[in-house]
C-alpha cells in the first residue's frame, strides 16, 4: 500500500471502531433518559434498577467512544492537514462547535452523572442525563454538519487557492445533512433497541429472576426499534434526492455495501414490523424466539458501518467533492514509515480496548441487575433509603 | 475578534494544564503513595468525577485550534508527529485503565489498568514537556532534545506536585497532608506557567494567523452564547464533589 492508502486505511479503521460505540451511545442515551425519569417520578425499585443497569451499560460502552474519538479529531492535523489548510475556515468552524461546546457539555454532564449517585437532587440528577443526551445529538449534528461539506460544499466559495465560508445558513441546511442526520439518529435509536431486545433475550432465555425487569426491557427495545428503524429508512430513502449523480455508478468498492446495507435494512425492518412489533406482548414468553433475537443484535452494528462505507468510499477520490482531492489533502511529507507505525500503534491499541470492552459489556448482561457498580453505595456503607430515591 | 479568540484558546489551554494536571499528577503518584489497592481505590476515587470535566479541555483546544488557527494546525499536529502520536495512547492507557480497573475484580486485572493509569499520566505530562519547548522553538527542534527532556521532567514534576496538592485538599490527612483551595489554586497556576509562557511567546503569531473574520463571527455567534453555561457546569462539578471526609466514601464508578 502506498502512503495514501495507509492514511485511508487509519482513518477508516478508527473511524468505524469509533462509529461502533457512538452508535450505540446515541440510541442508549435517551433510553436511559427516560428510563431514569420513570423512576424519578415512579421511585419503583424497577425503574431504579433498569436505570442503574442500562445506564451502566451505557457509560461501559461510552468509554471506547471517547478514547477512538481523541483520536479521530488529532488524525484530522496528523495526516489530513491539507484538509484544514484549504477548508479550515469553513470546516473548521463545525469542528469546533462540536468540541469546543457540544462534546464539552458532554462530557462535564456525563461527569456529574456518573459520580453524582447519592450526592445530586433527585431531578438535578435527571437533568444531568437529559444534558447529556442532548449535547451527544448536537454532537452528532455538528459532526454531520462537517462530514455533509465534504459531501456538498455547501455555503463556502473558493478565493485565492482555499475556501472561504459566505453562508452559514446553507452550510446548515446543506442538503446532504438534512436527512442524514434524522438517517443517523435513527439508526442509533434502532441499534440502541436492538441492544435491549437482544440483552434481555439472553436473560429471558436463561429464565431469569428479574422476569419483570427483562420483559419490561423487552417491550422498550421492540418499541424503540421500530421508531429507530422506520426513521432509518424514511430519511435514508430521502437522502437520494441529495447524492450527486454517479456517486454510486460502476464503483463497487461503495454501491456494494450500499446495497448490502439497503437489503439488510428492509429485511430488519420486515422483521421488525411482521414479528417482533405484532409478538411484543408475547414476546418475552416465547423462549424459541429468543436465540434469535439474540443473534440479531449485532446486525444493526453491521449495517450502520456499511451505511459509512457507502458514503465516505463513494466520495472518494474526493476529500470535498469536486474541490479537494485525498492525495491533495494528505499532510505534505507524510511518510509510508510514520502511517505505518501509527496504523499498526492505533489499530493494536484501540482494538484490543474494543474487544475488551464488548467482553465487559457481555459480562454486564450476564450478570444481570443485581448491585451494578453505577450509583453503588460503598461497601462500608449500605445503600440507605434516605439516599436511594 | 482575534484578541477574543486568542484569550479564549489560551483560557483553554492554561485552563487544561491547571485542571487536568492533578489528575495526571495523581495518576502519576498512583504507584509512589498507593502502595496497597484500597489507597490505589481512593486516590482514583478523589479524583474520578473531575476527570471527565477536565480532560474535555484539551479536546476543546484542538477544536479551537482547528475552527480558528486552521492554518497551524497542521502544522503544529504534523509538525510533532511521533510525539502526537504517543501522546494519544497515552491519553487512550490512561483513560481506559481508569474506565476498566473495576469492572473485574481480579489483582491482576486492577493491576494491569493502574499500571497504565501511571505509564499513560507519565506519557502524557513528559510529552508536554517536549511538545512546548518544540512550540517555543517554532518546531525547528528535534522530537528529542536535551532541553525538551528537561521541560518534559518539569512539567511531570509540577503536575505530580499539584495532584499531590489537590489530595491534601479533597481527602484531608489522607495522604500526609492538608492543603486549602488556595493553595490548590496556587499550584494549578503554576502548573500552567508552561503553557502560559509558550502562549506569551507565540501570541504575535497567533494573532496573525486567525481565521478571516467570517469565520470568526459565525464561531463566536454559535460559540460565544454557550461560554456561561460551560462555565457553570464547570462550576456546578466543583461545587457537587467538594472535599470532605466522603470524598473518596462514595460510590465511584473509577
Amino acid at each position: 500500500m502506498d502512503v495514501l492508502e495507509l492514511a485511508r486505511t487509519q482513518f477508516a479503521v478508527t473511524g468505524s471502531l469509533h462509529f461502533l460505540f457512538v452508535v450505540l451511545t446515541l440510541g442508549l442515551a435517551p433510553l436511559v433518559a427516560i428510563m431514569h425519569t420513570r423512576w424519578a417520578i415512579s421511585g419503583r425499585p424497577v425503574q431504579e434498577g433498569m436505570t442503574r443497569f442500562w445506564g451502566q451499560i451505557y457509560v461501559i460502552n461510552y468509554a471506547l467512544g471517547i478514547v477512538t474519538g481523541l483520536v479521530m479529531e488529532f488524525q484530522f492535523g496528523l495526516a489530513w492537514s491539507g484538509l484544514a489548510h484549504y477548508a479550515g475556515d469553513v470546516f473548521g468552524a463545525p469542528l469546533a462547535v462540536e468540541t469546543l461546546v457540544a462534546f464539552f457539555l458532554e462530557s462535564t454532564f456525563l461527569g456529574l452523572w456518573i459520580f453524582g449517585w447519592g450526592r445530586l437532587p433527585k431531578w438535578a440528577h435527571v437533568a444531568c442525563i437529559w444534558a447529556v443526551t442532548l449535547t451527544a445529538y448536537a454532537s452528532a449534528f455538528f459532526i454531520m454538519v462537517a462530514n455533509s461539506f465534504l459531501q456538498n460544499p455547501a455555503g463556502s466559495v473558493v478565493s485565492g487557492g482555499r475556501m472561504a465560508l459566505t453562508d452559514v445558513g446553507a452550510l446548515l441546511t446543506n442538503k446532504a445533512l438534512i436527512f442524514a442526520f434524522p438517517h443517523v439518529l435513527g439508526a442509533g435509536l434502532f441499534t440502541g433497541g436492538m441492544v435491549l431486545v437482544g440483552a434481555s433475550a439472553y436473560q429471558l432465555r436463561r429464565r431469569t429472576e428479574e422476569l419483570e425487569f427483562f420483559t419490561r426491557s423487552m417491550r422498550m427495545g421492540v418499541y424503540t426499534a421500530t421508531i429507530g428503524i422506520f426513521v432509518t429508512l424514511g430519511f435514508g430513502y430521502a437522502q437520494f434526492g441529495g447524492v450527486p449523480e454517479g456517486k454510486f455508478d460502476g464503483d463497487g468498492a461503495a454501491a456494494l455495501p450500499l446495497a448490502l446495507m439497503m437489503e439488510a435494512g428492509h429485511l430488519l425492518a420486515l422483521v421488525v414490523l411482521l414479528g417482533m412489533l405484532p409478538l411484543v406482548g408475547v414476546l418475552h414468553r416465547w423462549r424459541w424466539t429468543h436465540p434469535i433475537l439474540m443473534a440479531m443484535t449485532p446486525l444493526p452494528f453491521i449495517v450502520s458501518i456499511m451505511g459509512w462505507v457507502a458514503r465516505e468510499v463513494g466520495r472518494q477520490p474526493w476529500m470535498i467533492w469536486e474541490r479537494l482531492t485525498v492525495a491533495d489533502a494528505m499532510s505534505p511529507g507524510l511518510t509510508s514509515g510514520m502511517v505505518t507505525a501509527s496504523l499498526i500503534a492505533f489499530t493494536a491499541v484501540l482494538g484490543l480496548l474494543a474487544v475488551v470492552d464488548y467482553v465487559l459489556i457481555a459480562r454486564a448482561v450476564k450478570r444481570g441487575p443485581r448491585e451494578p457498580a453505577l450509583g453503588a453505595a460503598p461497601a462500608d456503607e449500605p445503600r440507605s433509603p434516605a439516599l436511594s430515591y | 475578534m482575534e484578541v477574543i479568540w486568542f484569550v479564549f484558546f489560551a483560557v483553554l489551554l492554561a485552563g487544561y494544564f491547571a485542571l487536568e494536571g492533578f489528575d495526571l499528577g495523581v495518576g502519576l503518584l498512583l504507584p509512589v503513595l498507593g502502595r496497597t489497592r484500597e489507597t490505589r481505590d481512593r486516590m482514583v476515587a478523589a479524583v474520578a468525577p473531575y476527570v471527565l470535566a477536565n480532560e474535555v479541555w484539551l479536546v476543546a483546544v484542538a477544536g479551537t485550534l482547528f475552527g480558528v488557527y486552521p492554518l497551524l494546525e497542521g502544522e503544529v499536529l504534523f509538525g510533532l508527529y511521533p510525539l502526537v502520536v504517543a501522546m494519544l495512547l497515552s491519553w487512550i492507557l490512561r483513560d481506559a485503565g481508569l474506565w476498566f480497573r473495576r469492572r473485574l475484580d481480579g489483582t491482576a486485572w486492577r493491576g494491569f489498568w493502574d499500571a497504565g493509569i501511571a505509564f499513560g499520566s507519565l506519557g502524557l505530562s513528559f510529552g508536554w514537556g517536549m511538545a512546548l519547548y518544540a512550540a517555543a522553538t517554532g518546531f525547528e527542534s528535534p522530537p528529542v532534545h536535551p532541553l525538551g527532556v528537561l521541560l518534559g521532567v518539569v512539567v511531570t514534576l509540577l503536575f505530580a506536585l499539584h495532584g499531590w496538592t489537590f489530595l491534601a485538599w479533597r481527602t484531608p490527612g489522607e495522604f500526609g497532608g492538608t492543603r486549602s483551595g488556595r493553595a490548590l489554586l496556587g499550584t494549578g497556576l503554576v502548573a500552567a506557567i508552561p503553557a502560559l509562557g509558550v502562549l506569551a511567546g507565540a501570541m504575535p503569531y497567533l494573532l496573525g494567523h486567525s481565521a478571516p473574520p467570517a469565520t470568526l463571527n459565525v464561531l463566536s455567534v454559535m460559540v460565544l452564547p454557550f461560554a456561561p453555561i460551560m462555565l457553570g457546569a464547570q462550576v456546578w462539578v466543583w461545587r457537587t464533589f467538594r472535599p470532605g471526609k466522603d470524598a473518596f466514601r462514595f460510590p465511584s464508578f473509577f
